[in-house]
């Protein structure tokens, strides 16, 4: 069986359509939102009061169920492309274990996920699927794979489950609330998974830790989407501190995030406003 | 057929047919109860992915659309016939209502109350459906919930409303009078 497969190899069946970083961000209508979401072109929190927001919740538990898919492909790759030892390219058995339990609980949150969008009135593959978070557990160098998907991916998946925690909360919906709490307490084991592999294996090799951290600036400010998560007002995710905390990031970690997705959302709005500078004139 | 008129004619920013959407527009006309000669006027915002609808008039009947309403939730900036066919269907059955009697005490749609606009929604949708227009009757109910409740009150009067017929205004008041007195019971 092969190791190490790329983005392209990821198994689909016809109800699910892949919608690329590339055309998400040349369409031509970001230009247009500019004015009318902050700078962004993103769209704006979810917040009951909106018409629209029962939709959008749909949407992004759309988007919840195709990323628990790519976590328990993730998961499941760290857990079968690496051999147990002590080179660079090998692993503890212990982390192997690690993984398959996580690849437990990423298949149970698969299934939650299914359950909870026919609930929302959705049906699988409904929307597009965009595969950014299976890019980031595609590192060859197994510490680095863990600190993209345990502390990245897994870190954002604490700020969307909170959200959406939050938006049944305040709309009154038991199930979403129920279910959202549940999974988040799993993320929350996963990000100190990855923590804790992160300290013991490269106590002895800082470069190593520090080209994992590096590795994990990137894709955190990659998962930022234009300031989609963030601690803005009008962020769709918000960074949910409290439950990150409870994971094992610093204050200073958490406010790091905070500053990269500020950033990611200065950038995207100097993009923006450029495009439509440059097909004005 | 009704007749449609969708504008723009040609779209620069998304790859829709507006010969297309009139089609689909009359049919879902058809549908709704418009007699033959009925205009009906479709303007579409391609610049805008987001899903907001309204009709502006009842004489001629004309509804406005951001692009995001008909497009494919899988395929960016590509016309949806089911998205164009379930965003017609729902505002014409609801105009229809409107030129009939049974709606006269209605607000203008701006004066609607979310949980009246989901109420008279799951009333419109539900028709539709029943007349062959695509229709997510599990989309409907998210949405009645979300502003109704998620209890067995609100679940009732959303079957009620689903599968009712010629109902009028008042109909549509008692079903959120009863769902609000269910809701302020519960948190009492």
């Amino acid at each position: 069986m092969k190791k190490h497969n790329d983005v392209t190899s990821l198994a689909r069946d016809s109800r699910f359509e892949r919608l690329s970083l590339e055309d998400q961000f040349s369409d031509p209508r970001n230009a247009v939102m500019v004015g009318r979401t902050g700078g962004t072109g993103m769209r704006r929190r979810l917040d009951p009061a909106r018409p629209g927001s029962p939709d959008r919740a749909r949407s992004l538990m759309h988007g919840i169920f195709t990323g628990e898919i790519q976590a328990l492909e993730g998961a499941g790759r760290t857990c079968f492309d690496f051999e147990v030892g002590t080179g660079d390219d090998e692993v503890p058995f212990e982390l192997k274990l690690d993984m398959a339990r996580q690849c437990w609980d990423e298949a149970r949150h698969c299934e939650i996920s299914v359950k909870l969008g026919e609930w929302m009135g959705t049906e699988i593959g409904e929307f597009a699927e965009t595969t950014v978070l299976f890019e980031a557990a595609c590192n060859p160098d197994p510490v680095l794979r863990l600190t993209g998907v345990n502390r990245a991916l897994e870190g954002l998946a604490i700020d969307v489950f909170n959200t959406m925690r939050e938006f049944g909360a305040e709309t009154g919906d038991p199930l979403l609330h129920f279910c959202e709490d549940w999974m988040l307490a799993d993320e929350v084991t996963h990000v100190k998974m990855g923590s804790d592999w992160l300290r013991r294996l490269t106590e002895k090799d800082p470069e190593r830790r520090s080209r994992a951290l590096e590795f994990q600036r990137v894709v955190d400010k990659l998962f930022s989407g234009a300031g989609f998560r963030g601690e803005e007002e009008d962020s769709t995710i918000r960074l949910a501190r409290r439950f990150r905390e409870l994971a094992g990031f610093s204050t200073d970690e958490i406010d790091e995030i905070s500053e990269l997705s500020r950033q990611s959302r200065d950038e995207a709005r100097a993009r923006i406003a450029q495009r439509a500078l440059t097909e004005a004139s | 057929m009704a007749k449609v008129i969708v504008t723009p004619e040609t779209y620069n920013l998304v790859f829709f047919d507006s010969g297309r959407i009139a089609e689909l527009v009359g049919e879902a006309a058809d549908k709704a109860g418009f007699a033959a000669d009925a205009e009906i006027r479709v303007e579409v915002d391609e610049r805008v992915p987001l899903g907001r609808t309204k009709t502006v008039s009842l004489d001629p009947i004309s509804i406005w659309v951001e692009g995001g309403a008909f497009e494919d939730a899988k395929r960016p900036r590509q016309l949806s016939d089911q998205s164009v066919q379930d965003v017609a269907g729902r505002l014409l059955f609801r105009a229809h209502d409107r030129l009939g009697g049974g709606f006269a005490d209605a607000p203008d749609d701006d004066g609607l109350t979310l949980p009246q606009q989901v109420a008279w929604d799951a009333y419109a949708v539900g028709r539709a459906e029943r007349a062959g227009l695509p229709a997510s009757r599990s989309r409907r109910l998210y949405h009645f919930r979300n502003r109704h409740g998620f209890n067995d009150v609100a679940d009732a009067a959303f079957d009620r409303l689903w599968n009712g017929v010629d109902l009028t205004w008042a109909d549509i008041e008692a079903a959120c009078q009863e769902t609000a007195a269910a809701k302020e019971a519960a948190s009492a």
